[in-house]
């Protein structure tokens, strides 16, 4: 599998290592109930088509990326740095 | 060496003037280079090439390229000796050492060919059917019987002398298979300038242009072809790769190939490896990789001496070979017909022509009368016999009368099957096709496009046509210029009409029919075919696992869709109702070698030495591996033997004066930003805002699911900077941790990590005399009294002379003790400085077996406590977590079910007989209880001879832990034969007070 | 009390690799030069601070920070792009390091890296061929320019690497991996190189 990191460019998969959905959102420890935080730690969906999901560059720049990623085909369609995208939705 | 019978006087690809010397079963013989080992065989009238794999029937050459089901041999000698080598693909080359298999005492004569007799018993299912009971019998009995009797070739046994590498590879436009089709998509690409890799698994460039006598543009194709690979091999861009088979296609444009760099070679050339293992990266690809043909099935078609049309065509035609002197051509389509043209033009005689096509096309006919052939339009050949060697076939004609023929070659030929495996490799599936009789790809992988016989176009034009307009398009979708591309080889279309014939029955055979074969290499017949049909083992899938159809080494290239017709014909259903072949990767077979590369022995992955290791190795230090690092285990002294007695040494030494461990292999991440503390407070449990500049702490990380992760010091060396210390082991994961935290969690903070595990050689300095020690290494401006450089202490230094170091009094083993780190160039400098520094106290270095010693005496948790199943209540540091702030793991840890006093808890153990050994992994039961899971009630996790004590200690988890301080309970381990009795203790063994770290 | 004379440093290839030649004979299709004495730090700029601190570094040092993978080279430093708002900062002369580190720590981040890493030159006619073994990025001259850098992983080993001009025998590109991993890089290397034939010489960073 390739991935084209956003920095580094079309990368072998093996230069990378997956963490899992992207789009579950840590609730606030002092806030949150722990239902919600056990939500967030377990609670997974598994789509047969496009997820998005988190990558980490780790033998490249670093970057956590954001992965959308089709499960069936493995056709990748979108990749983005995780820390703009997360900064411009706490925004 | 014995004269080549059957090596014609001219002609083919070989090169008479470089004769060559090999050996089979240990014979001699003589072939040419660019012959293969069965070219070769053939040319000196071995036909018995091998034994086959279940029935030990005599089996001789079906093919001339990699389907080859029968000719498997044990290629080299000693530790090169490979099993199961295709001899049709083994190029020859001089002193060459071949061994046939599955035959005992020897080929000729196999006593293990009496299986034939018995084989009523092994029909499809036998290993099922007749293997099964008693279970005990299998071991004993049943598995070494069958490994001796069945079975391919042997392994070598010894270590591949040999080296293998990987390479990478990129191009615009990958072509797989080097034939007409092939050669064409290379020509339009590589003129315009694109990179271009054209592999292909044959030594020789061509394809079946090597093996036909064919014109394009006009001339002939042997002219054709040299000027078209010589003007490949001048354009830059593009990489010609013969003897690479292209093995898998994987996602996002990736190919798996193999290159056999060495394998024509009796031994590699020095720095040359024996095979590279290629990973290609293509824009895009062209499948060219030809047809592979199929044979018909009819008793005794295994008969050595029966073998395909076209292979019998290419062995004629490409190496001079007379495959037969007396020819019979069975055949159910146009093809074969040229065999049969083109073996009467090297001098063969064909005796018969069995066509198993009813009309009688004038063109044929005249064909047959010119070959001086009898013709048997509808006819079939209903019989093959011979033994060793083939020598009557017996044909019945279209009016049901049979003809016995004398005969030493059967050319066979039911059309052609496109090589069409890489298409399915990314889950395509293959589509019948009506009008050609087989499979041809499917829904294709993005970036790959099929040319020429592997998409069922069969023809040499339109092989042609295809190459060169698929890489045009190729290219075109790249948006790269294609006017340089040049014209499209011409050719003239050749027939190719074809009624396939997947198997003759209804002979009357004097005794009994005989056995047709559907798989030769799996000795699968199609009576067997016919039982799994009868016995309901009818989708595809069960009909390979239960006769083992289409297995093993070959993968079924000659077999799968006989198969599947018998199939489809006992089932009333047509072959694409039956099912379709799917393939998956490698498309031959692949050495694990080649695919591991230089990555074997010590280089099997990485290793990480610390900046001190060649001290260390000078200091005759034991290495032992943790992790990625090779860290000193221990450091024995002349004299000393045994190791427990070296680790005793140095623990005492420790305790009593000082000595000095590498831990430099700790993580490091230097952690900086105006945010630095805050990001701190959200990834450790305990609080950090708070810390001085200039102090050191313990800091412990959870999981977020609440379990504890890591844990270490870190020290504050400014306002807004920390230095983070990680376990050895978890190093990697932390930082992977933190940036995660950072960049997903929270991105606004202001806040930048980054590792300096390899800028910094790191050594304790631990025992009462560490202070005096380091007196002779620090700088003399630096206050190191107690008062001035209090425990966790944490600051910048300089050691002889100015160079800037660090100095943290922090302490793993309960002692005075000091962390110095120096820029890691220095770190042996270090390792000297402090030697001579610590002479006069006998400073000892000690390695990770006292380290680990000195750490259980004082109960501190490490690795074995820190197991991703405990809890930092777990552990005895539940006060640690801060109620005042959120950080990871903080909800979860909190869940009732993981703060029940009934959890296993962190204590200490002594057994009860001081005597008594104790050992990490031994279960706690109850005094009196039965050892059943269901009295399990912790373990034990850590041990050590405590040299100070003089007896066993150990630590580790269990049920109401502390509260059961006193109580005595079993250390059950039945793995080593150990059950004694312990008492449960402080995991504190040495210095509750904390006196001696206070010093 | 310890002599200054006696703190001599050690090289990350001590015991390692040492001039000469190996592999091939007669063939010299690699050069490998070790490199030795440079300084290193890497630098992190803080939130929106990446501006501020290119200012800085072209100030003092003349430089453009590189806002993609590629490495900006002057006559006594270098700047490499190692990240999104990261850089190693790389002088010829190890000495002033202190002082560039305190000078830009108002800007960024700063950790001296300068043993951190095990640095190679490296050129050859047939230097290409034997990173290929390797380097599973696409270093032909249309796909990595002069001045393009990458942090990328070489037989499991995380790598810096970048290509310089071309140099009289060939392609020229200088590699840094972790010092602690410099025995596993080489064993790889020297055992991809030998083909060709190595010559080995020691020069300075």
């Amino acid at each position: 599998m390739r991935i084209t990191c956003p920095y580094c460019g079309a990368r072998d998969a093996q230069e990378f290592s997956y963490l899992g959905a992207a789009d579950p959102v840590r609730p606030d420890g002092m806030a949150a109930a722990e239902a919600a935080m056990a939500d967030y730690v377990y609670l997974r969906d598994n789509p047969a088509g496009p997820h998005r999901e988190l990558w980490y560059h780790g033998s490249g720049c670093r970057s956590w990326l954001i992965v959308t990623r089709d499960t069936r085909t493995h056709a990748i369609s979108a990749v983005e740095p995780a820390k703009v995208r997360k900064a411009g939705e706490a925004a | 060496m014995s004269a080549q019978p059957f090596r014609l006087a001219s002609g083919g690809l070989i090169d008479r003037s470089q004769a060559l010397s090999f050996r089979f079963d240990g014979k001699s013989y003589g072939g040419h280079a660019g012959d293969t080992l069965a070219s070769a065989l053939l040319a000196n009238g071995v036909r018995l090439v091998g034994r086959s794999f279940k029935y030990h029937r005599p089996r001789g050459i079906l093919s001339a390229g990699p389907e080859e089901p029968n000719a498997l041999v044990e290629l080299r000698s000693g530790a090169r000796r490979e099993p199961n080598t295709r001899a049709t693909v083994a190029e020859l080359f001089d002193g060459l050492e071949a061994v046939s298999q599955n035959r005992w005492p020897s080929l000729a004569f196999d006593l293990l060919s009496l299986n034939g007799l018995f084989s009523p018993a092994l029909v499809a299912g036998f290993y099922y059917k007749t293997f099964m009971w008693p279970a005990s019998f299998w071991e004993k009995l049943y598995e070494p019987l069958i490994r001796r009797a069945a079975g391919l070739g042997r392994a070598a046994g010894a270590e591949d002398p040999d080296h293998y590498e990987k390479a990478f590879a990129f191009c615009d436009l990958l072509v797989i298979g080097g034939g007409p089709a092939g050669l064409a998509a290379a020509l339009a690409a590589g003129r315009t300038g694109a990179r271009v890799i054209l592999c292909d698994e044959d030594f020789r460039l061509g394809g079946r242009l090597l093996a036909e006598k064919r014109e394009i543009d006009g001339r002939p194709v042997a002219e054709w072809l040299a000027a078209a690979l010589a003007e490949l091999e001048s354009l830059p861009d593009v990489r010609l790769m013969p003897r690479t088979t292209v093995f898998g296609l994987y996602d996002h444009g990736t190919y798996g190939a193999v290159e056999r760099v060495s394998d024509h070679l009796p031994q590699p050339q020095p720095h040359q490896p024996r095979q590279r293992a290629w990973r290609i990266q293509a824009k895009r690809a062209i499948l060219a990789a030809g047809a592979l043909e199929r044979p018909i099935v009819f008793p005794g078609n295994d008969t050595p001496g029966v073998m395909l049309a076209g292979a019998a065509r290419t062995y004629a035609n490409r190496y001079g070979v007379l495959p037969g002197r007396e020819t019979v051509l069975f055949t159910a389509g146009d093809d074969g017909w040229a065999t049969a043209r083109d073996i009467a033009a090297a001098g063969g005689k064909v005796a018969a022509i069995v066509d198993a096509r009813a009309d009688a096309d004038p063109a044929r006919k005249a064909l047959a009368d010119r070959l001086g052939a009898r013709l048997f339009a509808g006819g079939v050949v209903e019989r093959a016999r011979g033994g060793r060697q083939l020598d009557q076939v017996t044909i019945r004609d279209a009016s049901g009368a049979t003809h016995a023929l004398a005969c030493d070659l059967l050319a066979v030929s039911n059309g052609w099957n496109p090589t069409l495996h890489l298409t399915s490799h990314q889950n395509g599936k293959p589509v019948w096709d009506e009008e050609i009789h087989c499979f041809v790809p499917g829904t294709l992988p993005a970036g790959l496009a099929v040319a020429g016989s592997a998409a069922g176009r069969f023809t040499l034009a339109t092989a042609l046509e295809d190459g060169a307009r698929l890489a045009r398009e190729a290219l075109g979708d790249l948006g790269l210029s294609v006017a340089a591309a040049g014209p499209v080889p011409a050719a003239d279309d050749e027939p190719c009409g074809l009624k396939p014939l997947w198997r003759v029955t209804g002979g009357k055979g004097p005794v009994f029919p005989g056995k047709a074969f559907v798989d030769f290499q799996n000795d699968v017949t199609d009576a067997d075919v016919e039982l799994a049909a009868r016995e309901g083992f009818r989708p595809v899938e069960h009909l390979k696992r239960y006769t083992t159809l289409g297995m093993a080494t070959d993968q079924g290239k000659t077999s799968n869709l006989s198969g599947l017709a018998i199939m489809a014909e006992q089932t009333g259903r047509t072959i694409p109702q039956a099912g379709t072949t799917t393939f998956r990767p490698p498309y031959t077979p692949v050495a694990i070698g080649a695919l591991g590369g230089h990555h074997r022995g010590k280089a099997f992955r990485p290793v990480r030495l610390a900046p001190t290791h060649g001290w260390s190795s000078e200091q005759g230090a034991v290495f032992v591996e943790t992790g990625q690092w090779l860290r000193a285990q221990y450091y024995p002294k002349p004299g000393e033997t045994d190791w427990l007695a070296t680790v005793n040494r140095e623990v005492l030494a420790v305790r009593e004066t000082v000595g000095i461990c590498d831990v430099s292999t700790l993580g490091k991440i230097d952690i900086q930003g105006a945010d630095a503390a805050a990001f701190l407070e959200r990834v450790y449990i305990n609080g950090w805002k708070a810390l001085p500049v200039g102090k050191a702490r313990y800091g412990l990380m959870l999981r977020e699911d609440g379990f504890v992760m890591d844990d270490g010091t870190t020290s504050r060396l400014g306002e807004h900077h920390f230095l983070m210390t990680t376990t050895t082991a978890n190093a990697g994961k932390v930082m992977q941790h933190l940036e995660f935290c950072h960049q997903v969690l929270w991105p606004d903070l202001d806040v930048g990590m980054v590792s300096v595990s390899e800028q910094w050689a790191q050594v304790t300095v631990a025992g009462p005399k560490a202070r005096k020690t380091l007196r002779g290494v620090v700088d003399p401006e630096h206050d190191l009294s107690n008062e001035a450089f209090p425990y966790l202490a944490a600051r910048a230094v300089t050691v002889g002379g100015g160079i800037p170091a660090r100095l943290f009094r922090i302490s793993f083993s309960g002692e005075l003790a000091y962390e110095l780190a120096v820029p890691a160039g220095y770190g042996d400098a270090m390792m000297r400085a402090l030697m001579q520094a610590g002479a006069p106290f006998g400073i000892t270095p000690y390695g990770t077996e006292a380290l680990g010693v000195l750490r259980i005496e004082k109960g501190h948790v490490a690795g074995n406590e820190l197991s991703g199943q405990t809890t930092a209540r777990d552990l005895g540091l539940g006060k640690m977590m801060s109620s005042k702030k959120d950080y990871v793991g903080r909800l979860m840890a909190n869940r009732a079910a993981l703060n029940e006093p009934e959890r296993p808890s962190f204590v200490g153990f002594k057994p009860v007989d001081r005597r008594e050994r104790l050992r990490a992994g031994a279960h706690f039961i109850g005094v009196g209880k039965a050892a059943t899971m269901a009295n399990d009630e912790g373990y034990m996790t850590s041990v050590a001879h405590s040299p100070h004590l003089n007896h066993w200690i150990g630590l580790g988890l269990i049920r109401g832990g502390s509260a059961r301080i006193g109580e005595q309970v079993r250390a059950y381990d039945p793995v080593r034969g150990g059950d004694i009795l312990v008492e449960i203790c402080s995991p504190v063994f040495l210095d509750p007070e904390g006196a001696r770290l206070h010093g | 009390m310890a002599e200054t004379a006696q703190w001599t440093p050690r090289s990350a290839w001590a015991g390692i690799a040492q001039p000469g030649t190996f592999g091939a004979a007669g063939r010299g299709g690699v050069t490998a030069t070790l490199l030795e004495g440079h300084g290193l730090a890497s630098l992190i700029a803080a939130p929106g601070g990446a501006e501020a601190l290119a200012r800085r570094v072209e100030q003092s040092l003349g430089l453009a920070l590189p806002t993609a993978p590629r490495i900006v080279s002057g006559a006594g430093h270098d700047v490499i792009w190692s990240g999104p708002d990261q850089w190693l900062l790389r002088a010829r002369s190890r000495g002033e390091m202190p002082s560039l580190i305190a000078e830009l720590a108002r800007y960024a981040a700063v950790s001296d890296q300068s043993d951190a890493r095990a640095a190679l030159r490296l050129s050859g006619p047939h230097l290409r061929d034997a990173l290929a073994k390797g380097v599973m990025i696409d270093l032909h001259p249309a796909a990595f320019a002069v001045g393009d850098a990458a942090a990328t992983s070489v037989a499991h080993l995380g790598v810096q690497l970048w290509r310089l001009p071309d140099a009289a025998e060939g392609p020229a590109f200088e590699i840094m991996v972790a010092r602690s991993l410099a025995g596993s890089f080489w064993s790889w290397f020297a055992a991809s190189a030998a083909e060709f034939g190595c010559r080995v010489v020691a020069g300075r960073g």
